[in-house]
C-alpha cells in the first residue's frame, strides 16, 4: 500500500539501532544508577547494600564536588567563549573570497588538532610545559621572559589546560562557523553589502542568523565535552598541582577507579548527567527560539 | 630404652634422614614443572628497573619449565585498578603483583592464596627455599598480612639518600647530612644557589605525594598517620613537626615540586640540577647508568637522614602472590615461577641485571658488595624501616586519595598545617568510621 510502511520493515530497519542504544547507553545508565542507589565498593564487594538516596546526600554536600565542578564550569566559562571568538575570526577570514590554495591548505590544517588523541595532547602539554625543559619556556626565554612554573602552579596549570583546550577545539569550532557561512545565499550577502561597508552589520544581522544552528551545536557539543574532559587533563596534571586542575570528571574518576567507591561515582556521574540535560535544554530554548 | 630398640630407633631416623634428603637432592625445577608444560600464567608487571631485571631472567625459567610467562605492563597508578577489576570480574591474572600497601585488600577479598599451599606441597616446594633468607621486615611487610604469608618480596625498595658528592664538596661538606635538620640548615642554604637546589621531595599528586612526600616526613620526627585506636595522629605534636618541616624545607627545592614524580626526580639529580635526593634503592640502576645519568662518579648513596624519632625511612616494595582464580595448574605453575624468581639462586643475577633482591645472602656476597655502592645502606634501612610506614590495610586506596589531596593542598599553601592535617584526618577517620573499625565490626588491623 503507498505511503504505508509495514511495522515489520520499521522494526527491522530501527531494531539495531535500539539495540544498540539500549545496550551500549541505556543498560549502563540503568546500571549506574542502580550502583549509585548501593554501597558499592569495588574492593568490599560482600558489603554491597541498599542505602537509597545516601550517596547523592553526601555528593550534595560535598564541598570537594562543589568544587570540581565550579573548576568545570569556570574552564568552559573561558574556554568555550574563547574558541567561538577565536574560531569565528578563522571562519571569517576562510570565508573571504580569493586565494583558494591558501584556504584549502589552512582548512586541512585546522583538522591536525581535532584529530590528535586527547591523551597524547596531555602528553605532549607535560613535556611542552616542563618548567625547565619545556619548549614553551624556552621560547619565552628567547623573548626575555624567566621560566615559568607551568605545571607546579595551580593557576598556571589551570591556564596550561585552558590554552590547550582552545588549541585542541578551536578549529572544530572554526570549520562548522565555516560550514554555516557556506550555508547563505550569495545574492543576500552581496546585497547586503552594497547596502553597508560594515563588516559588523552584515555578520550581525545577515550572517549570524544562518551560524545559530551550527553555533548550538557547538554550545551543546563543546559543553559536554568539557564536563567530561578527562584524558588530556588526566596525562598532563593528573588534576594538580594539589586540586588546581581536577575537574569533574576526574573527581569521578578517582572516586570510582582509584577509591573504588562506585557507588559515589556513580551518584556523581547521574547529577553530572542531569546538569548537561537541563544546559542542553537551557540552549536549544535560548538559541533556537532565535531563528524561529 | 634397651640397646635393641636404641639401635631401631637410630635407624629409623638415619633411614628417614637419607631419605628425606635424597628426595630433597632429588627436588628440581624441571621435574617439579614437568606437569604444567605449556601452562600460560598472566602476571602484571611495572614499567620498573626491577621487572625488566626479571623479564630478561624469564626466557631461562620458560627453557627450564616450558611454563609461559605472560607479562602484562602497566605503569603504578594503573596497576592496583586493573588488578582489582581483574581479580572482582574473575579474569586471568594467575599471579598478583601487590604493593605493600595492597596487601590488606587483597588478602581480605581472598584474592590470593597463603604461600603455606604450596610450601606444604614437597613436589612444589624447592628445599633451597630458605624463608629466614628474606629479610624479616621486608617478607611481612610486602607479604604478610595478619601472621599469614601471602606473597614472596619481589621488587623491593627502601628509601635511600642519593647525592652529588661532587657538589657536596664544592660546597665544603665531606658528607651527606646526618639529620633531617642538618639538611634544612646547613646544607639547604649552601647548596642552593645558581639555578641548583639543595634537595628535592618527589610530591606529584599520586601515591608519591602520600608515600615519598608525606608519609616522609611523618615518620622520623615521631609522627604517623594513626594512632592505636586508629584516630587520627596528624594534629599531634610530632606529626605536625614534621609536616611544617616539608613547608619550610621546600624553599630548597625545585620550583613545583609538587608535579615531581619519581623520574622528575631522578632526572633532577641525573642532570645535576639538585644536590640531594631521597629515593627508592630501585632507582640505583638508572642513577648509575651513563646513559640515563650524567651524575657518573659523583653519585654517593647513604641511609636517609634521622629524624628526633631515628631514622625511619620510607619502605615500599611489592610481592608476587598466587591468585586464587587461576585454575590447580596455573597455581602451581605460578607458584614455581614465584619461588624461582625469589630464589636465593638468582638473587644475584637479579641485582646484577638492576634489581633489588631482599635475599639477605645476596647482600653477604664479596662482588655485589663491591659492586654496588647502595647496598650498606640498604642493609641498614631494611634494619630499621617501619612496616606502618603507610598503614597496610583494605582502607588504604581511599585514604590515600585523601592524602594526596590535602598534603598538596598544604604544600602549595592553600590551606595551613593545622588545617590542611585536621580535615585530612576527619575524613580518614571517616573512611575507618564507614569501615566499621571504631564500632567493632572490623578489628583494627595490627
Amino acid at each position: 500500500m503507498r505511503g504505508k510502511v509495514r511495522r515489520k520493515t520499521i522494526f527491522t530497519f530501527l531494531g539495531p539501532a535500539i539495540f544498540a542504544l539500549a545496550a551500549v547507553g541505556i543498560g549502563p545508565l540503568l546500571y549506574a544508577v542502580w550502583t549509585s542507589l548501593h554501597y558499592f565498593n569495588l574492593t568490599k564487594l560482600r558489603q554491597v547494600e541498599f542505602i537509597g538516596m545516601e550517596n547523592y546526600g553526601t555528593v550534595l554536600t560535598d564541598s570537594v564536588f562543589w568544587q570540581a565542578m565550579g573548576r568545570t564550569f569556570t574552564l568552559l566559562l573561558i574556554a568555550l567563549p574563547l574558541q567561538i571568538m577565536i574560531g569565528l575570526g578563522i571562519a571569517l577570514l576562510l570565508h573571504k573570497p580569493g586565494n583558494t590554495f591558501l584556504r584549502t591548505l589552512t582548512r586541512l590544517t585546522l583538522v591536525l588538532p581535532m584529530a590528535t588523541t586527547y591523551a597524547v595532547v596531555g602528553l605532549l602539554g607535560q613535556v611542552m610545559f616542563n618548567i625547565k625543559y619545556g619548549v614553551v619556556n624556552q621560547f619565552l626565554g628567547f623573548v626575555g621572559i624567566e621560566a615559568v612554573n607551568w605545571i607546579g602552579d595551580p593557576d598556571n596549570a589551570f591556564i596550561a589546560v585552558i590554552f590547550w583546550d582552545v588549541w585542541q577545539w578551536t578549529p572544530f569550532v572554526a570549520l562548522v562557523m565555516l560550514a554555516g557561512f557556506t550555508t547563505i545565499p550569495v545574492e543576500i550577502e552581496e546585497a547586503a553589502r552594497l547596502e553597508t561597508k560594515s563588516w559588523w552589520t552584515v555578520l550581525r544581522h545577515v550572517q549570524l542568523p544562518f551560524l545559530i544552528p551550527g553555533l548550538t551545536a557547538v554550545l551543546i557539543l563543546r559543553t559536554a565535552d568539557t564536563l567530561k574532559l578527562f584524558d588530556m587533563v588526566f596525562t598532563m596534571t593528573r588534576g594538580g598541582p594539589g586540586s588546581a586542575t581536577e575537574f569533574i570528571s576526574l573527581m569521578i574518576q578517582r572516586v570510582g577507579f582509584r577509591g573504588f567507591d562506585q557507588g559515589m561515582a556513580s551518584a556523581q556521574a547521574v547529577i553530572l548527567l542531569i546538569i548537561t540535560i537541563v544546559l542542553s535544554q537551557i540552549y536549544i530554548k535560548v538559541f533556537y527560539k532565535e531563528i524561529k | 630404652m634397651n640397646l635393641r630398640s636404641c639401635i631401631s630407633t637410630i635407624a629409623i631416623a638415619a633411614c628417614a634422614a637419607v631419605g628425606f634428603t635424597a628426595s630433597a637432592n632429588a627436588w628440581s625445577l624441571e621435574e617439579a614443572a614437568k606437569p604444567y608444560a605449556g601452562t600460560v600464567v598472566d602476571v602484571v608487571f611495572l614499567k620498573r628497573p626491577g621487572y625488566e631485571a626479571a623479564e630478561a631472567m624469564i626466557p631461562e625459567f620458560e627453557k627450564k619449565t616450558g611454563i609461559k610467562i605472560n607479562i602484562i605492563k602497566h605503569p603504578y597508578e594503573n596497576a592496583l585498578g586493573e588488578q582489582v577489576r581483574d581479580f572482582v570480574a574473575g579474569g586471568d591474572l594467575d599471579i598478583a603483583l601487590i604493593d605493600l600497601v595492597w596487601i590488606g585488600n587483597f588478602a581480605e577479598n581472598g584474592w590470593v592464596e597463603p604461600v603455606s599451599k604450596f610450601t606444604s606441597n614437597p613436589a612444589l616446594k624447592d628445599p633451597d627455599l630458605d624463608m629466614d633468607d628474606f629479610f624479616p621486615l621486608v617478607l611481612n611487610a610486602f607479604g604478610g598480612w595478619n601472621g599469614t604469608i601471602y606473597g614472596l618480596p619481589f621488587d623491593n625498595y627502601s628509601g635511600l639518600m642519593f647525592y652529588n658528592k661532587c657538589m657536596l664538596k664544592d660546597a665544603g661538606f665531606d658528607g651527606p647530612p646526618a639529620t633531617w635538620a642538618e639538611l634544612k640548615d646547613k646544607y639547604g642554604p649552601a647548596l642552593t644557589k645558581d639555578g641548583k637546589y639543595a634537595f628535592a621531595l618527589q610530591s606529584k599528586r599520586n601515591e608519591t605525594q602520600s608515600a615519598d612526600s608525606f608519609a616522609r616526613m611523618l615518620w622520623p620526627f615521631g609522627g604517623s598517620f594513626l594512632d592505636k585506636n586508629f584516630k587520627s595522629n596528624l594534629l599531634s605534636k610530632e606529626s605536625q613537626t614534621g609536616l611544617q618541616f616539608r613547608q619550610d624545607l621546600m624553599k630548597y627545592m625545585p620550583k613545583g615540586i609538587v608535579a615531581y614524580d619519581h623520574s622528575e626526580t631522578v632526572n633532577a639529580l641525573a642532570q645535576g640540577d639538585v644536590a640531594m635526593i631521597t629515593e627508592w634503592s630501585a632507582f640505583y640502576s638508572t642513577l648509575k647508568d651513563p646513559k640515563t645519568s650524567k651524575i657518573g662518579d659523583c653519585l654517593a648513596i647513604a641511609p636517609e637522614p634521622k629524624g628526633p624519632a631515628g631514622r625511619k625511612p620510607a619502605l615500599g616494595g611489592f610481592s608476587l602472590a598466587v591468585a586464587t582464580q587461576a585454575d590447580d595448574n596455573e597455581k602451581a605453575a605460578s607458584w614455581l615461577f614465584i619461588q624461582w624468581i625469589t630464589s636465593k639462586a638468582k638473587a644475584k643475577e637479579y641485582v646484577e641485571r638492576g634489581g633489588v633482591s631482599a635475599r639477605k645472602s645476596v647482600y653477604k656476597d664479596a662482588d655485589i658488595v663491591k659492586k654496588y655502592d647502595f647496598v650498606p645502606a640498604l642493609v641498614e634501612s631494611w634494619q630499621e624501616g617501619v612496616p606502618e610506614f603507610r598503614p597496610r590495610f583494605a582502607e588504604w586506596p581511599e585514604i590515600t586519595e585523601i592524602v594526596q589531596e590535602w598534603g598538596s593542598k598544604i604544600m602549595l599553601g592553600e590551606v595551613s598545617v593545622k588545617d590542611g592535617a585536621k580535615e585530612l584526618g576527619d575524613r580518614m577517620e571517616a573512611v575507618l568510621k564507614k569501615a566499621g573499625y571504631y564500632d567493632g565490626k572490623k578489628p583494627l588491623a595490627k
